[in-house]
């Protein structure tokens, strides 16, 4: 695990709008003693602002939340504070959704079928700011890069290491065993996905753009 | 200014709702079909209208007010045609023009001119404006600008120098036939108009039934798979949770007997694979494959569903469309690996990754299990290689290669390579 030492706990914030859920996340990761639960949220609107009273170091987001989505929750919670870290947690099946929160910011993705170490372990692991991966996603990511590379000239493209590593990633393999592979560290895979992931992001950015150019929106509408 | 908010709106009344905003529609888009029909007979009358110009026996006394109102009435024609006019202030216009164009025929002539009988050069594009009313807002429309023609007819007698009592018998029998002339085309253009706007809507009206009908039957069918599917798995599983659920506490209500944790586990297991399963059934926006395919992504989802004991994650950069015979062989093979996973592998994880290029589709199976040394010789002299063997013998059937990639200790990763078109073999 790649916990960082004997570091202070993680201050989570826990958004979903069932509070059996949020009991059991906060039973997993408080017994556990690696995080603190310092908020709870049961809808989008409310998680934007919780977010900004308690200031968590990580969002635990659910993605289907009544009044604001979690998708935008999501956007909205990077766009107050670049710093903060938001894990999705999301049932299987919603793969679209996930990728959108990936591409509103989201630092990484768990299916709420894993078990409570595997939540731990995602919780240490974005909070020392590692990007959690399920294969599923690198799949769907890959798809998302292979769609784009198609249609427009000029956006971000993966290098070839890095379409190496998501490809790697897609067949299950952790960064540790990539790196082996690849004859890379741990830390360099990481980069490579976090890349990957910052991309993802800056393509979002450029399809709204150019999306508001089109529709001659381009002022800021703010 | 659309929004964008509109778009998005706009695109999901078109797509999914298409019975109730259609009919509502169709109409003014037969009515425009039928304009352009007028359109057709303006120009054919603009060009009368200059022939007769060119042709004036005896010359205009103000060729410069004839011509300058034969330019407009084109210049008002080639609009028409080109632009996407709306009927809101267009119809007025043009019946403005029109009336103008009939007053102007008794100007432009000498004196007494009109009623002497010479053809007026205006004649038939006045019509036009009559025959646009008449389709785009019915017969009572029509009649009007017929009425408002003829007055201006009469008004063409008054400007070329003959008093409204002075108009002799034939004058008047003339202008009358040229009344009756456009109340007749504006009342049966009309007519004739409102019917097929009719009979258009109620054609509409029938499409939309159909395509609801239709709905509702893919609807039904949808309905059914899922409930078999659901029956299948889902409520088997359920069932079995509640007995043993039931058994359990039994046994832990006596006291007498021991509850092993792995026995709770494996409800647990099989709740937990259900609730994915049927997520995954109700979540997953549906794949339709094209007649005679399949999609390789949901398919292989399915295969790793089944495989018992070992939860591998399925991913691929798409549905992947192929032909059925060649999925049901990849699935199959699928299966094998995986299930020979399970048997020996000894593996806490296990994936499925499905990728694609121009030629090929590659299906890889990668576990983190004991390993072993691959050697194809060696493992068909000890009667080994059976499950493998199958698998190679799916893949190559199908014009493609095997690869294993394994050493001991460090996990294994198969590796299918099927070319997409079965057309080599």
């Amino acid at each position: 695990m790649s916990a960082p030492g004997d570091r202070l706990r993680v201050r989570v914030m826990v958004v979903d709008d069932h509070p059996v859920w949020r009991d059991g996340v906060r039973n997993d990761l408080e017994t556990a003693g690696v995080a603190e639960i310092v908020a709870e949220a049961a809808d989008g609107g409310d998680a934007i602002e919780r977010a900004r009273d308690s200031m968590p170091d990580l969002v635990l987001m659910d993605l289907k939340l009544p009044t604001v989505s979690g998708t935008e929750a999501t956007r909205r919670i990077i766009e107050d504070s670049p710093s903060m870290r938001v894990l999705v947690l999301s049932a299987s099946g919603e793969e679209a959704d996930v990728l959108d929160a990936v591409k509103a910011g989201a630092a990484g993705y768990l299916l709420k079928s894993s078990t409570s170490e595997e939540l731990i372990d995602a919780v240490l692991r974005v909070h020392a700011g590692e990007p959690v991966f399920t294969p599923s996603l690198a799949g769907l990511v890959l798809e998302e890069f292979r769609r784009m590379a198609h249609k427009d000239a000029g956006d971000p493209d993966l290098t070839a290491r890095e379409n190496e590593v998501l490809i790697l990633v897609a067949k299950g393999y952790t960064y540790k065993a990539i790196g082996e592979k690849l004859f890379i560290s741990t830390k360099t895979v990481q980069n490579h996905v976090q890349n990957i992931l910052t991309k993802l992001q800056l393509h979002r950015r450029y399809e709204l753009m150019r999306y508001a150019i089109k529709k001659g929106l381009d002022r800021a509408p703010d | 200014m659309a929004t964008p908010t509109h778009n998005v709106a706009d695109n999901h009344g078109v797509t999914q709702e298409p019975s109730h905003q259609e009919p509502a529609r169709a109409p003014s888009g037969t009515r425009r079909t039928l304009a352009r029909g007028v359109l057709v007979f303006r120009w054919v009358a603009l060009l009368w209208m200059s022939v007769l110009a060119l042709t004036h026996p005896a010359g205009f006394e103000r060729p410069g007010l004839a011509w300058g109102s034969i330019a407009a009435a084109a210049a008002w024609t080639v609009w028409l045609t080109a632009g996407a006019p709306r009927w809101g202030w267009t119809l007025w216009a043009d019946l403005a023009l029109g009336a103008w164009l009939l007053v102007a025929s008794g100007l432009v002539v000498a004196d007494g001119a009109v009623v002497a009988g010479r053809p007026l050069f205006a004649t038939g594009y006045p019509l036009s404006p009559v025959l646009l009313w008449a389709v785009t807002r019915g017969p009572g429309a029509g009649l009007g600008a017929a009425a408002a023609m003829s007055i201006a007819a009469v008004l063409a007698r008054v400007v070329n120098g003959t008093g409204l009592t002075e108009i002799p018998a034939e004058g008047l029998q003339n202008l009358a036939g040229a009344a009756v002339n456009f109340l007749v085309a504006g009342g049966a253009v009309g007519i004739v108009s409102r019917l097929v706007v009719r009979s258009a809507e109620e054609l509409q009206q029938t499409h939309a039934e159909l395509l609801v009908e239709r709905e509702r039957a893919a609807r039904l069918a949808e309905r059914e798979s899922l409930a078999r599917e659901i029956h299948d798995s889902v409520l088997q599983s359920l069932a079995l949770v509640h007995k043993k659920g039931q058994e359990i506490a039994r046994r832990g209500q006596g006291g007498s007997e021991r509850i092993r944790p792995d026995e709770v586990r494996g409800l647990a297991d099989l709740a937990g694979e259900q609730e994915a399963g049927l997520r995954d059934l109700i979540l997953r926006e549906p794949e339709p494959s094209p007649e005679g395919t399949a999609s390789l992504r949901e398919t292989l989802e399915k295969v790793a569903r089944s495989v018992n004991g070992l939860r591998p994650t399925v991913s691929s950069v798409g549905p992947i469309h192929l032909e059925k015979r060649t999925v049901t062989e990849i699935a199959a093979a699928t299966r094998e690996g995986l299930t020979n996973v399970v048997k020996h592998a000894n593996a806490t994880s296990a994936s499925v990754f499905i990728d694609e290029t121009e030629e090929n589709v590659t299906v890889s199976l990668r576990d983190d299990g004991v390993g072993f040394d691959y050697d194809e010789d060696a493992l068909r002299a000890r009667g080994k290689a059976g499950m493998l063997g199958s698998m190679k013998g799916r893949v190559n059937d199908l014009g493609g290669a095997m690869t294993v990639t394994s050493q001991p200790g460090h996990g294994t990763e198969i590796e299918l390579r099927v070319p997409k078109s079965q057309a080599s073999t």
